[in-house]
């Protein structure tokens, strides 16, 4: 936590996200093409990174998260917008310097059999970014493959061994060596956990946090499971087609949920001693097409307290309670009646 | 070994109306390199009306379990063995490919994990439910039409007439997964076996399905056997959970039993290492090390080389199912004294 806060001395977090968009055209024919419309994948989102912090993004299928982490590699061009690393920004690098952020911010994603090259001992595979990133001879890169495998858990011997011969958690291991090869800054744990078993899902969290806690690194760990969040994150971003509707510490979002959307994940979550008293949100329909997604708040047709004016009006993303924001116009101060309404109905006693 | 020790178990199960008893049941694959004991002596009884879980990691066998009770174990290397499979009595594992493909669909039911591979890409839904009805009723078109139309509305479909024109591209994974149901149930099976029906749904998607198929049996009074991995579905659906580890069912009870009082060290260890919504966010529990190989099984217990608590015995022989409490058994030699 100390070099954590030295970031944020100098005046600038690890990494901002400003005003972030990313829309893809939705397009008919081939040659003379017709954009018919656009896809708003992520549509004008904000939030910072502190150096050795994680946070935690929430959401379900279709909500941005994945095109926000692939805007963050610097696998995409934003439509609009700006992401800055220590206050410079990340699109428009070519040469060294694209080299250069690669190895500062690297990915593990969901699926570690697909992401280990099959036909590559793993010691090679971590090897990879070390010789892309010119980390030094022969010898000092083998020491650092030595150094890496054992800091996730695994024997040295095992670097001339194959993905085939190895256990899922086994090789999600792997590829967060091969992440943590070229010192980042910053990891994107794209839904780390959620394809490995649960006895092995909490070594793997236990892990995370210790590398976190040795090297300061901080992660951008995107997920669907609010108990992984809980765990993991110190800040905790709620996403919805494309917008984010809850942003806080997540000890402060936990305590009190403010958004109904974010409610209604809170309710889904299936605990395994079910409170009987705890109040249940059942959204209705799914979620929309954020190819035509619905006007004013996104979230108005599934909100149980939606209002007249929130199929009119988006509601921005404010400082509802102090460090705590939300976007929804339950919480203006027109809104009183219905806001007395759902305290009554939903918060749990 | 494990026969007798498996009659045990059987005649403290619950007896009661009973419309599946699965014993002793066992599948292995036969491979050039050994035997892959994948599922090794399960025995459980389901009754009428209630949903029973079976909890447990990947490899443990509890989808095997489920295709060899379908009788639709991948060709080639699998084969059952040894073990009933009591359906009404009957055994089904004696009945001819085709008396089991009566049985399918009217009395015994399956939904798998990903609707994107149960349903056919080419087919509309309409041709594919109205084919599953078909087969069943041998009735009119119109007659099958209007019994597709009232079983996607049963499914909570709105507009069926319309979606059952449609490709299952054309629809979200929740929707499928509820078109796979409407299939499923549409004989009007006794037992639906469902294995991880919602892994592949967004959590308030799973929330929705969940209460829709808890609707349903309890309309319908048909048997459940939920299969999953996940605790919290176990407490919202089942009513008794079985947790397997290797090839076995290690533990079995009603639900509240089994959480409140986990008996088996596997069982507690599963239940501490999954993150809470409550209480501290510190180191997570983890057990040590990986399942064994399923083609070199311990003598003894299972889970001993792995376990804190595992002495000589454990090493020695694999435990019988002590009794824990009202219809809960645990095979774990702890459970001796107790």
């Amino acid at each position: 936590m100390t070099a954590g806060s030295l970031g944020e001395f100098e005046g600038q977090p690890l990494l901002r996200v400003e005003r972030l968009r990313k829309y893809y055209p939705f397009t008919k024919g081939i040659l003379f093409a017709k954009t018919l419309g656009q896809v708003k994948a992520v549509d004008d989102i904000s939030f910072t990174i502190a150096a050795g912090e994680t946070l935690g993004l929430v959401g379900e299928s279709g909500c941005g998260k994945t095109t926000t982490s692939k805007l963050i590699l610097n696998l995409e061009e934003p439509s609009e917008g700006r992401i800055l690393l220590r206050g410079k920004p990340i699109h428009g690098l070519a040469g060294d310097a694209l080299r250069e952020y690669r190895a500062r911010v690297q990915a593990v994603f969901q699926d570690p059999w697909s992401s280990l090259n099959p036909r590559m001992m793993v010691g090679r595979t971590i090897a990879e970014s070390l010789i892309v990133t010119g980390w030094g001879n022969r010898t000092d890169i083998a020491e650092r493959v030595r150094e890496l495998l054992e800091q996730v858990g695994l024997r040295q011997d095992q670097a001339t061994q194959y993905p085939h011969e190895f256990s899922g958690g086994q090789r999600q291991r792997i590829a967060l060596a091969s992440a943590l090869a070229s010192e980042p800054q910053l990891i994107v744990l794209d839904e780390p956990v959620s394809a490995l078993d649960v006895s092995i899902r909490a070594q793997m969290m236990n892990l995370l946090k210790d590398i976190q806690a040795r090297s300061n690194v901080a992660y951008l760990l995107v997920a669907h499971d609010l108990a992984t969040v809980r765990h993991m994150a110190d800040q905790t971003v709620v996403m919805y087609l494309g917008k984010i509707v809850e942003y806080a510490a997540t000890q402060t979002l936990f305590d009190n949920v403010l958004h109904p959307y974010t409610k209604a994940l809170f309710s889904a979550v299936l605990r395994p001693r079910p409170d009987r008293r705890e109040e249940e949100i059942v959204l209705a329909g799914e979620v929309p097409s954020p190819l035509n997604p619905p006007s004013g708040c996104r979230f108005h047709t599934r909100c149980p307290f939606a209002m007249a004016h929130c199929s009119r009006e988006e509601p921005p993303l404010r400082e509802v309670e102090p460090g705590h924001l939300v976007a929804c116009h339950l919480y203006d101060a027109a809104a009183a009646p219905a806001f007395a309404r759902m305290k009554e109905e939903i918060v749990p006693t | 070994m494990s026969i007798a020790e498996q009659g045990v178990a059987i005649a403290e199960a619950p007896s009661d109306d009973i419309v599946l008893d699965v014993r002793d049941l066992q599948t292995y694959f036969f491979l050039r390199r050994g035997i892959v004991k994948a599922v090794d002596g399960v025995s459980f009884a389901l009754r009428r009306g209630e949903v029973l879980g079976l909890v447990g990691e990947s490899g443990c066998g509890k989808s095997l379990t489920a295709l060899s009770i379908m009788r639709l174990l991948p060709k080639g290397s699998a084969r059952t063995i040894h073990g009933e499979v009591l359906l009404n009595g009957e055994d089904i594992l004696e009945k001819t490919p085709n008396e089991m493909r009566e049985i399918r669909g009217r009395k015994i039911s399956m939904i798998l994990q990903d609707p994107q591979t149960s349903l056919n890409p080419v087919f509309t839904i309409g041709e594919q439910l109205r084919e599953a009805i078909f087969r069943r009723t041998r009735g009119r078109t119109r007659e099958v039409m209007r019994e597709a139309v009232a079983a996607l509305r049963r499914v909570d479909i709105a507009a069926p007439e319309q979606r059952l024109g449609q490709f299952p591209h054309q629809m979200s994974g929740g929707m499928k997964q509820r078109v796979v149901g409407a299939i499923s149930i549409s004989g009007r099976p006794e037992v639906l076996i469902a294995d991880e029906p919602t892994t592949a749904l967004d959590v308030t998607i799973q929330l929705q399905y969940l209460k829709l198929l808890k609707r349903l049996q309890e309309e319908t009074r048909m048997a459940i056997l939920f299969i999953t991995h996940d605790f919290g579905v176990v407490a919202r659906m089942c009513d008794r959970v079985a947790v397997m580890y290797a090839g076995r069912i290690v533990e079995c009870g009603p639900v509240d039993q089994v959480f409140d009082n986990p008996s088996h060290p596997y069982t507690q260890a599963l239940i501490a290492s999954v993150p809470k919504m409550t209480g501290s966010t510190e180191r997570l529990y983890t057990i040590e090390g990986q399942p064994p190989s399923l083609m070199d099984l311990p003598v003894g217990c299972r889970f001993a080389p792995r376990c804190p608590y595992a002495d000589q015995r454990c090493l020695a022989a694999y435990p019988p199912s002590f009794t824990v409490g009202a219809e809960h058994t645990a095979d774990c030699w702890r459970m001796t004294a107790a």
